[in-house]
């Protein structure tokens, strides 16, 4: 339909303006910034690539390729776990269980609460002293495991992702479910008829038919991966402890530009750098995401 | 559908039952123990409280300032909500429905913003609200959720708008209906799941938001809930019963909307996300 173009700026510059002003134009101007030295206040000192020599060549690469590995370990076994289990779960509940509607809210309620709490709650779980989870170990006999899952340099990553997952698995369990119902069911009635073990159907027929809800959840689950941040601040805090031990780009990136005590380097400009880094690992995959769910819905 | 054999069926049983109450004791757990005394919380972590303390929680909801971080969440979520429903409904009505010049181009621009992380441009956002007087106040969030949520809103409504058929629109154009009328009368009232999911969506999004308060608040009366949960763990990191008393505050109200609203949390959460 034809409209007066008057209408038209009515009803699109709202928007624009707003996502304009406090989406797109800061994402450039982070990309400017990293390229000056500044407090915070006072003038910006144009350094041209320092910044980027010092985090990748300079004292500042040891902290940052330490939170990248971080980053990449945290994606890897987060993806492992809640694709698996996600499919597992999922396949059982497609198998229409008695009260699989009321296993589906169990399963997403841990979605509902912010991560932040989610992290405080799981770090008094942890604590050794008060612990559900040391005391549930003494419990059942396996004292010998119970050990301070926050501050042990071996396990404190590790349960922060356990704990992410504990947060996020019920999303996937849906997510997974949704695609598996959506699979026509002839196809498994066919290979029921034709005597199929419900081992071969899932393998052979309902995982190869969810894998492009797969590829879309690795993608999403590798952005989330690089935008860790509540849950290392809720469970071990600003500092990334034991020893840096749980650091990820998230809290490098606060540390550096919003300060916290303890950190060598603090500088907008040095921060802003850390910014392009994750957006310039975080950006092709985001394109992606967006063409595969545009491509989904051919408007155009 | 999927059958499952009689072992599996009961296999399946006990392996989802585990996973319940993976999800399910913890939570029993932070509510009991919200009810201890020190001591006990000590001595028995595990077993069911002896005697309610129920002064924990007044003295939480007290130093927590629960009811200031609840006030402020539901203010930033419930303006960012509707802003942004506003806001987007406009923009994808116009985009669906009319031609202009640039109409794909200043689609796509905004769709752009479905892939760029938002927190990564916080730095200038900070600066950007600072010139603006808008650090340390509630309109600066607003400002920050409505803009970061519109890109996901405006690609969820143009799909559903453009289901409309547009012989319907053209049909009130002749009539004499206005462009405005059309939006408002027939447009909205065909696109109300679209907009209840974008509602759920940018609401729950906004709620659970820690990062943007963290950095853009440092006063306590104007903290939403996360940050004040975490001024209050900051502050009695040792007093356990009462951050349990404080966590169970903070999510009741969530858990009890979420219980009775499932169904439809369900569906618009994960609808929006993979669409």
């Amino acid at each position: 339909m034809r409209v007066k173009a008057s209408y038209v700026l009515l009803f699109i510059l709202p928007a624009l303006v707003l996502y304009s002003l406090f989406v797109v134009y800061p994402l450039l101007d982070s990309l400017t910034l990293s390229f000056y030295s500044w407090k915070g206040v006072g003038p910006k000192i144009f350094v041209g690539l320092k910044n980027f020599r010092e985090m990748f060549f300079g004292s500042f690469s040891k902290e940052v390729f330490n939170a990248f590995s971080h980053n990449i370990y945290f994606f890897i076994v987060a993806a492992t776990l809640e694709l698996s289990l996600g499919f597992l779960i999922a396949f059982l509940l497609a198998s229409k269980l008695k009260g699989a509607k009321l296993f589906r809210t169990v399963v997403y309620m841990p979605n509902m609460i912010p991560l932040v709490i989610v992290g405080f709650m799981w770090n008094l779980f942890l604590n050794p002293q008060i612990g559900l989870v040391n005391n549930f170990l003494k419990f059942i006999g396996l004292k010998s495991l119970a050990r301070p899952w926050l501050g042990d340099p071996s396990t404190a990553l590790l349960s922060i992702i356990l704990v992410n997952t504990w947060r996020h698995l019920g999303f996937y369990v849906l997510v997974i479910l949704a695609a598996i119902l959506n699979i026509p069911p002839d196809l498994i009635e066919a290979a029921y008829i034709d005597g199929a073990s419900n081992r071969k159907i899932a393998t052979k027929i309902v995982l190869p038919l969810v894998l492009p809800t797969f590829r879309t959840l690795l993608i999403l689950l590798f952005i989330g991966s690089f935008n860790v941040f509540d849950m290392v601040y809720a469970m071990t805090g600003v500092q990334a402890g034991p020893f840096r031990k749980t650091d990820v780009l998230g809290t490098v990136f606060y540390r550096t530009a919003f300060g916290g005590l303890g950190s060598a380097f603090t500088d907008m400009g040095l921060g802003a750098a850390v910014t392009v880094f994750i957006f310039a690992i975080v950006m092709p995959l985001s394109i992606l995401y967006v063409f595969l769910v545009e491509r989904r819905e051919r408007a155009w | 559908m999927v059958r499952l054999t009689k072992t599996g069926t009961i296999l399946a049983y006990v392996f989802l039952t585990i996973y319940a109450l993976i999800i399910v004791v913890p939570f029993t757990m932070m509510v009991m123990n919200s009810f201890k005394s020190m001591r006990e919380l000590f001595l028995k972590p595990f077993s069911f409280p002896s005697s309610f303390k129920f002064d924990n929680f007044s003295k939480a909801w007290k130093f927590a300032n629960i009811h200031v971080g609840y006030r402020n969440s539901l203010l930033v979520a419930g303006a960012t909500v509707i802003i942004v429903v506003l806001l987007a409904s406009m923009f994808a009505y116009m985009v669906s429905k009319y031609d202009f010049s640039f109409r794909r181009g200043v689609f796509l621009y905004t769709m752009l913003g479905l892939a760029l992380p938002a927190r990564l441009a916080v730095i200038p956002i900070f600066i950007l609200l600072r010139n603006m007087n808008l650090t340390n106040s509630l309109a600066g969030l607003v400002l920050i959720y409505s803009s970061i949520n519109l890109p996901f809103s405006i690609f969820i409504l143009k799909n559903f708008i453009d289901a409309v058929p547009n012989e319907l629109c053209e049909a009130a154009r002749i009539d004499g209906a206005s462009v405005g009328y059309i939006y408002y009368k027939l447009v909205l009232p065909l696109t109300k799941p679209a907009l209840s999911i974008v509602a759920i969506v940018t609401f729950v999004n906004v709620w659970n938001d820690f990062f943007f308060p963290l950095i853009l608040i440092n006063d306590r009366s104007k903290a939403t809930i996360t940050l004040a949960m975490s001024m209050f763990f900051g502050e009695y990191s040792i007093q356990w019963p009462l951050l349990f008393a404080g966590l169970t505050l903070s999510i009741a109200p969530t858990v009890i909307l979420f219980l009775i609203f499932s169904r439809f949390f369900i569906a618009g959460m994960t609808q929006g996300a993979i669409k």
